[in-house]
């Protein structure tokens, strides 16, 4: 028996001692859920986006490959792939991505060509900052993701997390913060009880000892009390949820794979989650780059692949849409270490039932170029603003500051 | 950024910490002190600092004691260490180094020296995942260990030919026609001067050609027989322009043109501000500067360390648990707390630091992994919903007797009857005090107290005998204790 939304709903704070924390808690554990239109409902919007980070600076230029380029193979005297998989006459895809090629022939992947933005900072932090942020200002303390989540309250999202990793700035600056979680088994708050009502007890301890005071002053304490509360009410919830899930096609056991099937199953729990975001991180490839570029490749290509499958085996197929970035690609040339150093613009990928299925753009050219860097044709805002106004249903302006044109990677519905 | 930083007098900040009738030496300050300057404090700690004062404490924090038998032990477990895993990185090594510093950080007679130690890994962050060799990432530590206190200059100049460094960021496969940036890049943004200019917001330190030009200058050295070697065949020995000086600069010149940059002195004082003070002030620069000026003469950083915390500051409400704690300090917290590291010295056979080693690994802080050449993030970013839990749970599994991984040798229950608590009163009083030096509301401790009364009247299994309830209530009370938010603070 399927968990639903409504039986989810059962289950919420009304009536508990934490109802005056809504506006803090995760959406799906406060009233907003009953607003999430329902996915049967017509003109509703109830599409997925699911960010995956590459974490490092991907080289893009031996990820969507202009094989027969002679400039190519001028830049690249050992690094360049020589036999990869055809997207067309002058393009190819790494031949770890099979998956995504596969893809590509059932009209699932869009593929957008030089997505950079003007004067690119080549520091990871700085770079990866602006990507979150979706501005070069100096100081940027809010995400693109948080700003939408404003227009969209009622959105579940989940980051889901790496141990070594904090909440992404991409997703701050929403209503309420978005939880991090790495799987529904270890998020659960153990107790020695010596009984049911014992560890009723105890759970009830540490939550009300965790309570906020009333409009406190901002501080480190009430920041934990907030993270405290709202983590014992998420993990109770998700504890009654997920069980019936069995992945439709085998995932990749690497630790994307393992987000993407936790992803899969919180869409299959059908509690109104409709952003996650992930990272996989090691792309940053200065030396030796081809064995380690080749496994990277491959688990982003298996992992994204097998979470589409498995949403379309669900009938979700056209729900979901998958989306990759990195802070930068690299340098057109090759160090001398059989690596690359970082560069600019790069392609974005995206995978889901309703893309434009194909190349979007030129191929960035290999000749002239800024100090080796690649030069950017689509700014990675206009993506940004695509995806917003088309996919989410959020208004681009307010969220990105100015309007940006639309970039053709949807078909319309 | 909670405060006006601009609100801090300069002055008064670094200057030495006297106690006053306003600003008395206490259970709360000692704990501070302690729980910044080592890993958290045991009781007997606490009550020698009290008993001390701030002044003898930091001194005796600063040098440390020496337990030749400590280091002796350390010292066989290392070379073991290095000696056996000299290959492709394994889960078995790194989990091996990890433990071998926890295990000095545990059990060492001068963990300030440790911390320091941590302050700089997490500085020039390099991790085995890459550099794959137990040898050389306990040879970077050795380095940073023997700096820790000392010299950040030496320190800077050394660790750009240490083996550890030239594999993580690829010094050692820089060409001279085609030089790698990663060194130079990391070496002006993360080592020694940030992006952009400490005084100036928004004026940027260096340029893309600056980098590529130190990049040029960076090249030329090896690894031979676990060795840094410099070739001159591999080294480019033409003109370099770097941040507006001209010459056929070496290595050691452009760390020397990046510490004359103005930002220098400042971007260390900063982090360094960040690691002893608090999370979320944003230091302004004139805070900073009676710092940064002295800093600069001879980049004596343990005299700034020491400064820092000696001073008003530091002992003041701007400091006081500003901070969250890191994983490391958060367990450590509790196993010193418990007396952990005194079994050890009963000859019970200590808590195994392997088990502690992993557990951090979950938590988000593996030692001699890093997630990036950034370090770790720190502050608020230690907390999210999943890390929090694992906290908890970690917390029920040091305490409680019903996980094998830590040998059950943190009962509380033992551990509580050795100090003197018996009624619950006492229990809850001792727990607060010794673990939050009594910073939670009335309120809690009143939850707690009826929690413990409620616990004595509960119908326990047939099986359980008095003791055995009251052992349970001591464990559980404990745990409570440890799972208030009020703990995560520093």
């Amino acid at each position: 028996m399927h968990t639903t939304r409504r039986d989810f709903l059962r289950f919420s704070l009304a009536g508990s001692s934490m109802v005056a924390l809504t506006g803090a808690l995760p959406n799906f554990l406060g009233r907003a859920v009953a607003n999430t239109p329902q996915p049967q409902q017509g003109g509703a919007r109830d599409t997925i986006l699911v960010v995956v980070q590459l974490t490092g600076g991907n080289d893009g230029l031996n990820t969507v490959i202009p094989f027969n380029n002679p400039d190519y193979v001028r830049l690249r005297p050992t690094l360049r792939i020589q036999n990869s998989l055809r997207v067309n006459d002058s393009i190819g895809l790494h031949p770890a991505m099979t998956g995504l090629h596969g893809l590509l022939q059932d009209n699932a992947l869009c593929i957008v060509q030089g997505v950079g933005y003007p004067n690119p900072n080549q520091s990871h932090f700085r770079s990866m900052d602006i990507w979150h942020a979706a501005s070069t200002a100096e100081t940027l303390n809010e995400g693109w993701i948080g700003r939408a989540l404003r227009h969209i309250p009622a959105a579940t999202s989940f980051h889901l997390a790496n141990p070594n990793e904090s909440a992404p700035l991409a997703l701050t600056g929403a209503p309420a913060r978005v939880p991090s979680i790495a799987t529904l088994d270890d998020f659960q708050l153990r107790l020695q009880a010596s009984s049911a009502s014992d560890r009723r007890q105890q759970r009830d301890l540490l939550n009300t000892s965790s309570r906020p005071a009333e409009n406190p002053p901002p501080s480190l304490l009430d920041f934990v009390q907030r993270t405290a509360v709202q983590t014992y009410a998420s993990s109770q919830r998700l504890s009654e949820i997920g069980r019936n899930y069995q992945p439709r096609v085998p995932y990749p056991t690497s630790a994307l794979g393992n987000h993407l099937k936790l992803a899969a199953q919180l869409i299959d729990a059908n509690i109104g989650a409709r952003l996650f975001y992930v990272t996989h991180d090691g792309f940053d490839t200065h030396a030796a780059q081809a064995p380690l570029h080749t496994s990277l490749l491959r688990d982003v290509s298996d992992s994204i692949t097998a979470f589409y499958r498995d949403m379309a085996a669900r009938g979700q197929g056209n729900r979901v849409l998958i989306v990759t970035f990195s802070e930068f690609g690299r340098r057109g040339h090759e160090n001398g270490s059989q690596g690359t150093d970082h560069g600019s613009g790069a392609p974005m990928l995206f995978v889901g039932g309703r893309v434009r299925s194909g190349l979007v753009g030129e191929h960035p050219r290999l000749v002239n170029l800024d100090n080796g860097n690649l030069p950017h044709a689509i700014d990675f805002r206009q993506v940004y603003a695509t995806l917003l106004d088309q996919w989410l249903g959020v208004p681009s302006r307010p969220v990105l500051g100015q309007a940006f044109d639309a970039v053709d990677i949807l078909r319309r519905a | 950024m909670f405060q006006s930083p601009q609100a801090i007098n300069a002055q008064w900040a670094w200057q030495p910490y006297r106690p006053s009738a306003e600003s008395p030496w206490d259970l709360k300050k000692a704990g501070h002190l302690l729980r910044r300057a080592t890993f958290g404090p045991s009781w007997d700690d606490l009550q020698a600092a009290l008993r001390d004062g701030p002044e003898r404490t930091i001194t005796d924090l600063w040098q440390g004691r020496s337990d030749a038998q400590a280091e002796e032990v350390y010292g066989t477990m290392a070379r073991t260490i290095a000696g056996a895993n000299t290959g492709p990185d394994g889960q078995n090594n790194g989990g091996q180094i990890s433990s071998l510093w926890l295990y000095r950080m545990l059990y060492s007679p001068h963990p300030l020296r440790e911390k320091l130690t941590l302050f700089w890994h997490n500085h020039f962050a390099t991790s085995n995942i890459k550099v794959g060799s137990a040898r050389f990432m306990l040879r970077q530590y050795d380095l940073m260990r023997g700096h820790a206190q000392g010299n950040f200059r030496t320190l800077l100049v050394e660790m750009s030919r240490d083996p550890a460094m030239m594999i993580w960021l690829d010094t050692v496969l820089s060409q001279r026609n085609r030089p790698n940036e990663n060194y130079a890049r990391e070496l002006m943004e993360l080592f020694s001067l940030g992006v952009t200019n400490a005084r100036r917001p928004g004026q940027r330190n260096y340029t893309e050609t600056d980098i590529r030009e130190a990049a040029r200058a960076l090249t030329g050295w090896r690894i031979q027989n676990n060795e840094p070697i410099f070739r001159e065949a591999d080294f480019d020995p033409t003109e370099k322009n770097v941040l507006g000086q001209r010459g056929n600069w070496r290595g050691d010149d452009i760390v020397r043109i990046c510490l004359e940059q103005e930002s220098a002195p400042y971007f260390i004082a900063k982090k360094l501000f960040r690691f002893f003070i608090s999370d979320t002030l944003e230091p302004a620069p004139a805070l900073l500067e009676p710092l940064a000026t002295e800093f600069r003469r001879e980049w004596n950083f343990g005299a700034m360390a020491e400064r820092v915390l000696r001073s008003n500051l530091f002992f003041s409400q701007h400091a006081y648990r500003a901070k969250i704690k890191s994983p490391v300090d958060y367990l450590l917290g509790i196993v010193r707390g418990l007396d952990g590291h005194r079994v050890a010295e009963a000859g019970q056979g200590g808590v195994g630091t392997v088990e502690l080693a992993r557990a951090l690994e979950g938590l988000g802080q593996r030692l001699f992994y890093p997630p990036s050449v950034a370090g770790w993030d720190g502050g608020r970013a230690w907390l999210n919903g999943q890390t929090f839990l694992l906290r908890q749970n970690l917390a029920l599994a040091l305490t409680s007797t019903n996980d094998n991984r830590f040998g059950r040798r943190l009962d509380p229950a033992p551990f509580l009857r050795r100090h003197g608590a018996q009624t619950n009163a006492q229990q809850i009083d001792f727990l607060v005090r010794l673990f939050l030096q009594g910073d939670v509301s009335a309120a809690t401790r009143e939850r707690l107290t009826q929690y413990a009364a409620g616990a004595e009247r509960a119908t326990y299994p047939v099986y359980w005998t008095a003791d055995d309830a009251a052992n349970h209530r001591s464990r559980t009370l404990c745990h409570l204790v440890l799972c208030l938010p009020e703990f995560q603070l520093d």
